[in-house]
């Protein structure tokens, strides 16, 4: 992973929220109550709490990077306190940041207040693969991140939101009445409209736009909240111990297997696929958040974090972990040679081919997954998935 | 096909009261017929799968998802239909399959083997008449890529007697009319040829539709989606007591796109698109696999084995209800209860008042449909 961008190490908790509630206005006094630099304690630790201290304990604080020799028994406990718990535990605090900064200048072009924004959205594509049960309940990963947008609904309700009046606008700034509305004018793409287009961002008066920005940060911060309270309060024992959810350690390795496939698609045909659409047709402002030149940077992201995920998934196999290591190594090199923020290239024939050619590695990569990785667990090429009628 | 055709058809195909309703009263008479759907074995459910070892079957499954019967196919299947009286069904071949095999249910005992005319393959669906004196199937007439619906004779012999146009290219799904005498079929607009596999030959031009069909085979509704849903495939349909159709489609666009996958429609009216707006609309991933209303009708729910979920809907208000996961889930069906689902690994299970319910795993991976018996 890319060290500029793991900024803000986070010091490491003691425990987990004590009753954490999910309900914005509990949220928004524990974000509230505490200054940035605490970093996750904002998200208001005041006490031991028993069936939480073993994650505390055991936990990292970063996603790792490298993966350890594993046995398949270990798998499950690496992934968890490895790669699960660190990602969604930093995406909470980074995105706590976010909101605190937005409360004290919502001013778009502050440096501040962007660098809280990049940092915060940095941590929610290293865990966006993991759409299974805390991010798919009440719909919270729609509500932090409504892409690809093919309909054009976050422009249109941002103007609409923006064009409100006082009596809207003040709603804005009730965190529990923002989260009733549509995802399309939540979450970081939303955010990332407000902050660095121009053409939505004049359509009200600052004080309008900061009244969104400040609501749409806040609401971030209430979701990523809640989905880590989620995990860390039943969900990474659904994982740990089978049964309810899941009905064997089997079931939990499939699942983590889907999200493996999960990035491994986002990256291919949505972060690649989109821009790239076809030879005589390319889509540069399909392009996944062109407007803050993070399409590259996101491509960059997703192959670092999908990378220790596949390598703990394949664990003993030391055959395929070189195999996989080695596919990533190149899609690696290929992306971080790449010298085109925004995926603008795809319009230029002479260019075009260095995004297409990292596509087909990203397809390698898929490959190997679906071929290889997948029967090691017990996961059948999808019998209907990739061949339905 | 001949005229005579047409006339059988017409002459032998009237609505009557449901399998169960006809059995009761047959048996209140004192008159049940030598083999019934009362017999005991009849399975509940029949579905195709796939053998660890790569050999095709159908399955005749009990309430509880046990297998009762495994009948080998030659090659891959898809769905089945039963007959509305005997205790049979016919399982038919995925397309571009040419083979649909007559089963006794009571032992998955092979029959007969009904092989297309030349010039046409099956497309994995088809339905019984009424009386169950004939049975349609869906087909493809592959050297003009035309829609047609097979015709065999079905009180004896299974005899060949002719075909009628689908209304459209690519008819897939079929259901017998609730609210009048006739078919529904579902034309997912997709041109293909055997000489090219399964590769669709027309998508700049395709156009779906769902066709209203008399038994003489006159259009008699049609309902086509306009704009965008034009490279919505209508592929897979299912039948309200109230004659209410609800259809799945396949999106052919570019992936990512917000489109709905389920709809509701009764002819003379326009469609009532479900979810439309909702987000989770992209957790189905553009591919509805088999869809099927709840035992009272108010609700509706569409399989998605590339999103691994399976999404129910109130029929009245088309509002998301709620979402199940399950790895590869397509088949489904109607249960007293709910709904049953069945999987590419092999699961089949209830969902029932929100939750998955009584899982059983076969060493075997279903196939794209559950076909409900009784």
């Amino acid at each position: 992973m890319n060290p500029t961008v793991m900024t803000q190490p986070v010091k490491t908790r003691s425990a987990a929220p004590k009753g954490t509630s999910t309900t914005p206005a509990r949220l928004r006094a524990s974000v509230w109550g505490v200054g940035v630099a605490m970093g996750l304690s904002l998200l208001a630790p005041t006490g031991p709490l028993q069936a939480e201290t073993k994650t505390a304990a055991t936990a990292a604080t970063q996603m790792a990077t490298t993966v350890p020799a594993l046995v398949t028994d270990q798998q499950v406990e690496w992934i968890l306190t490895q790669h699960i718990l660190p990602g969604f535990d930093q995406l909470a605090s980074q995105s706590a940041a976010l909101a605190q900064t937005a409360n004290q200048t919502c001013r778009h072009d502050d440096p501040a207040l962007q660098q809280a924004f990049a940092d915060a959205f940095d941590a929610w594509i290293r865990v966006n693969h993991l759409r299974f049960g805390p991010t798919e309940a009440e719909n919270r990963a729609f509500a932090l991140a409504f892409w690809p947008d093919t309909r054009g609904k976050i422009p249109d309700a941002l103007r609409q939101a923006l064009l409100a009046d006082a009596e809207t606008t003040a709603g804005f700034a009730d965190p529990a009445a923002f989260a009733t509305q549509s995802v399309a004018l939540r979450g970081f793409y939303a955010l990332e409209y407000l902050l660095y287009d121009a053409t939505i961002r004049d359509v009200a008066e600052p004080a309008q736009t900061c009244a969104l920005i400040r609501a749409i940060a806040t609401d971030i911060a209430a979701t990523t909240a809640a989905i880590r309270a989620d995990w860390h309060t039943g969900y990474a024992d659904q994982l740990r111990r089978p049964g309810d959810r899941y009905r064997s350690d089997s079931e939990v390795r499939q699942e983590l297997f889907k999200a493996l496939n999960t990035g491994l698609q986002l990256l291919g045909d949505m972060r690649l696929g989109r821009p790239l659409g076809g030879f005589d047709k390319p889509r540069p402002k399909r392009a996944e958040a062109w407007r803050s030149a993070r399409s590259l940077h996101h491509i960059r992201l997703t192959l670092a974090a999908m990378e220790p995920l596949a390598l703990a998934l394949a664990a003993e196999d030391t055959a395929l972990a070189d195999q996989l290591r080695a596919a990533f190594d190149k899609a690696r090199a290929r992306a971080a040679a790449l010298q085109d923020p925004t995926l603008a290239s795809v319009t230029i024939p002479a260019e075009r081919f260095r995004i297409e050619t990292l596509l087909q590695d990203v397809t390698d990569l898929r490959e190997i997954v679906a071929t290889e990785l997948g029967p090691r667990l017990g996961v059948n090429a999808g019998f209907n998935s990739l061949d339905g009628d | 096909m001949g005229t005579d055709a047409v006339s059988e058809a017409r002459s032998k195909s009237r609505p009557t009261a449901s399998r169960r309703g006809f059995l009761a009263g047959l048996l209140a008479a004192g008159m049940a017929p030598q083999a019934s759907w009362a017999d005991i074995g009849s399975p509940a459910y029949l579905a195709a799968g796939r053998t660890m070892d790569g050999r095709f079957l159908l399955a005749g499954l009990d309430h509880t998802g046990r297998i009762l019967f495994r009948h080998p196919l030659p090659a891959r299947g898809h769905a089945a239909t039963a007959h509305p009286t005997r205790p049979e069904a016919v399982a038919f071949a995925r397309r571009p399959g040419q083979f649909a095999d007559v089963i006794d249910c009571r032992s998955g005992q092979a029959l007969t083997r009904l092989t297309p005319p030349p010039g046409h393959h099956f497309y994995g669906h088809g339905t019984y008449s009424p009386d169950g004196n004939l049975l349609f199937t869906t087909e493809n007439a592959f050297e003009t890529g035309e829609g047609r619906i097979g015709l065999w004779e079905a009180s004896t012999t299974y005899r060949r007697i002719g075909s009628i146009a689908s209304g459209g290219i690519g008819p897939h799904d079929m259901r017998l009319r609730q609210d009048a005498p006739g078919l529904v079929v579902a034309n997912g607009g997709i041109q293909t040829h055997p000489d090219s596999g399964r590769a669709k030959l027309n998508l700049p031009a395709m156009q779906p539709n769902l066709s209203y069909l008399t038994l003489e085979g006159e259009v008699e509704h049609q309902l086509q989606l306009d704009g965008d849903l034009r490279l919505n495939s209508i592929r897979h349909l299912a039948m309200r007591a109230d004659g209410t159709v609800g259809f799945a489609m396949q999106w052919q666009g570019d992936p990512g796109a917000d489109l709905p996958i389920v709809g509701l429609h009764r002819p003379g009216s326009t469609a009532l698109l479900i979810a439309a707006e909702d987000p989770r609309l992209r957790n189905l991933q553009g591919y509805g696999g088999s869809i099927a209303f709840s035992p009272d009708g108010h609700e509706v729910a569409v399989t998605s084995p590339r999103g691994g979920v399976v999404q129910v809907a109130d029929c009245a208000s088309a509002t998301l209800l709620r979402e199940h996961w399950l790895t590869d889930v397509c088949g489904l069906a109607t249960d007293r209860s709910g709904f049953v689902v069945t999987t590419g690994q092999g699961r089949i299970a209830r969902l029932s008042a929100g939750a998955v319910k009584d899982p059983i795993d076969h060493d075997l991976a279903w196939d794209n449909h559950l076909i409900p018996l009784l």
